[in-house]
């Protein structure tokens, strides 16, 4: 329980850096960090595999990528933000119609997934089996979404081919 | 009661691996100072150490309380400790564990201009620490039972095993980024910018091998697989499913020289073009840091590559009963011994082979390393099938 409220505050402050850090980096390096305290919050859950995975795939890939074009590009420190009145009513208005289109459609969503199977306890076994039988489907069909991506990626980068 | 002896065995097991890791990153450090002198047919270091003439006058100068003694029995106490600390000063054991480390803790410490003080420093330490995490989930001993607890020699027992280990392999990257950020210049920025394009290259072919080993055990929990490297040579993970292991091997190896960023892999901090890389801001203790971190790398990837490949604490042939106190002694000390050889095989391969060039670097990462270990895992997976 203590852990949890010490990873919670960590999540929030590293959430709210990734948005005000004016420098690019930081930001980054905030994400990275609520990342990895997202799969301390799996591993609390004794889901040992999607923690490491999370670290695996958003700490450890995504985010070394992210920061690896930060570096490249060599981007410069943001002055401060004007914030127009225009700009603040433009977010309430686009935060408002997500939370009333989105959130009905995500619960709607996850509402017609396969019941959730009481056996399961986060072990790699056990969510091998689950990928590989109940959510087979939305697995493959997730990989097929990535190859698409790698296949569009690598079109873009040998344009010149073409 | 029970909690509080888990509580002491947990305690013991942290001072343990904490020495495990120091003593192994001292070793190396060794190793590499002395090592690389007699590669280089030089003396290496042998500068630091007693440096007094064993006389009778000395004796007579040490402590009141020996005097009573006479000079023969005096002599006969001191002159082992003496010899002792001679000969540890000509092996250079002294030099490299005592004055290095004293002497990079009194150097200045310099922060460049225009970066941020916190950041610069958090570099060394996010580099080392992912390093020393994952020595959490290494067994270090076959399990024994003492005052009727089962205790297993292995900090974290996770069913993922050897995933973490490519989990914080992949971290170590922030450290390095980092580094070379704060450094605030171009040489340290294009160390930085090469060495995370080199560790996301051969973090790839070093996965694939690694479940090259998940697919022959069927598990990916490192004591698991090491138990079922018992009996027969043929057991252990090199020889297994007709040389598919031994390819699984070589790519783990030459992706785990790449990792730890040494020669021939040391383009991030090649001192020809680079000065040094994505360290060159970086002095006194933060720099031991950073060098620490590499030992411990080289340690760390030894550790495993013994684990998964060379049959952990087994002797080949032999068959120790379970459960023993004495067995685990014997199996850490057969271990260890693995562990040392690879150390030294790396620290000897990088004073041996010259520096890769950038491209070819990227070649043997992409287009010979990664091909190999797919093809590699699709024919140990067939085989397995086919058993």
């Amino acid at each position: 329980m203590v852990a949890f409220a010490i990873l919670s505050v960590i999540l929030l402050v590293s959430a709210l850096g990734v948005l005000f850090f004016h420098n690019p980096l930081h930001s980054a390096l905030s994400l990275i960090t609520n990342m990895m305290g997202i799969a301390a919050m799996f591993a609390l859950l004794d889901a040992h595999f999607l923690a490491t995975v999370q670290i695996i795939v958003y700490a450890g890939a995504v985010m070394v990528l992210v920061v690896f074009v930060l570096m490249l590009l060599n981007i410069k420190e943001e002055g401060p933000r004007k914030t127009t009145r225009l700009f603040v009513l433009s977010c309430f208005v686009a935060g408002g119609l997500f939370m009333y289109f989105g959130v009905p459609i995500m619960y709607n969503a996850f509402a017609q997934f396969p019941a959730f199977n009481p056996n399961f306890n986060g072990s790699m076994q056990t969510l091998g089996k689950e990928l590989y039988t109940n959510y087979i489907f939305p697995f493959e069909a997730a990989s097929v979404l990535i190859m698409a991506a790698v296949a569009g990626a690598v079109m873009l980068a040998k344009r010149k081919f073409r | 009661m029970h909690m509080g002896i888990e509580v002491v065995i947990f305690a013991i097991k942290l001072f343990l691996v904490f020495n495990i890791i120091m003593g192994l990153a001292s070793f190396c450090t060794w190793v590499e100072r002395k090592g690389s002198a007699l590669i280089q047919d030089r003396v290496g270091a042998n500068r630091a150490g007693a440096y007094f003439d064993f006389n009778l006058d000395i004796v007579r100068g040490f402590p009141s309380f020996l005097r009573p003694l006479g000079a023969p029995v005096t002599y006969a106490l001191l002159l082992p400790v003496v010899t002792g600390i001679k000969i540890a000063g000509q092996l250079g054991i002294i030099n490299t564990l005592l004055n290095d480390a004293v002497k990079a803790l009194f150097k200045e410490d310099f922060v460049p201009d225009g970066v941020s003080n916190f950041m610069h420093s958090l570099a060394p330490f996010l580099a080392v620490l992912p390093v020393f995490v994952a020595f959490a989930i290494l067994p270090f001993a076959p399990e024994f039972t003492v005052l009727g607890t089962v205790v297993r020699p292995q900090l974290a027992p996770i069913d993922v095993g050897i995933l973490f280990f490519l989990a914080m392999g992949s971290v170590a990257v922030y450290g390095v980024a980092l580094a070379g950020w704060t450094g605030n210049n171009k040489y340290s920025l294009l160390g930085a910018l090469r060495a995370s394009a080199q560790m996301i290259s051969y973090e790839l072919a070093m996965g694939i091998s690694v479940v090259t080993i998940i697919i022959f055990y069927g598990t990916p929990d490192l004591f698991k697989i090491v138990e079922l490297q018992e009996g027969s040579i043929l057991q252990w993970g090199v020889f297994r499913n007709i040389g598919t292991g031994l390819i699984a091997m070589i790519a783990f190896f030459i992706a785990g020289m790449a990792e730890t960023k040494r020669a021939p892999f040391d383009l991030p901090e090649s001192e020809s073009e680079l000065v040094a890389g994505y360290f060159t801001e970086y002095s006194g203790m933060k720099f031991l840091i950073f060098w620490l971190g590499e030992f411990a790398e080289i340690a760390l990837f030894s550790f495993v590559m013994v684990l998964l490949f060379f049959g952990g604490w087994h002797i080949p042939f032999v068959h120790l009963p379970a459960g023993v106190w004495w067995v685990a002694l014997i199996g850490h000390g057969v271990l260890m011994a693995k562990v040392l050889f690879f150390c030294v095989l790396q620290i000897v391969i990088r004073w041996t082979l010259p520096r890769f060039r950038y491209d070819q670097l990227m070649n043997l990462g992409w287009k010979f390393l990664l091909p190999l270990s797919m093809v590699n895992l699709v024919i140990a997976a067939a085989w397995e099938l086919s058993k």
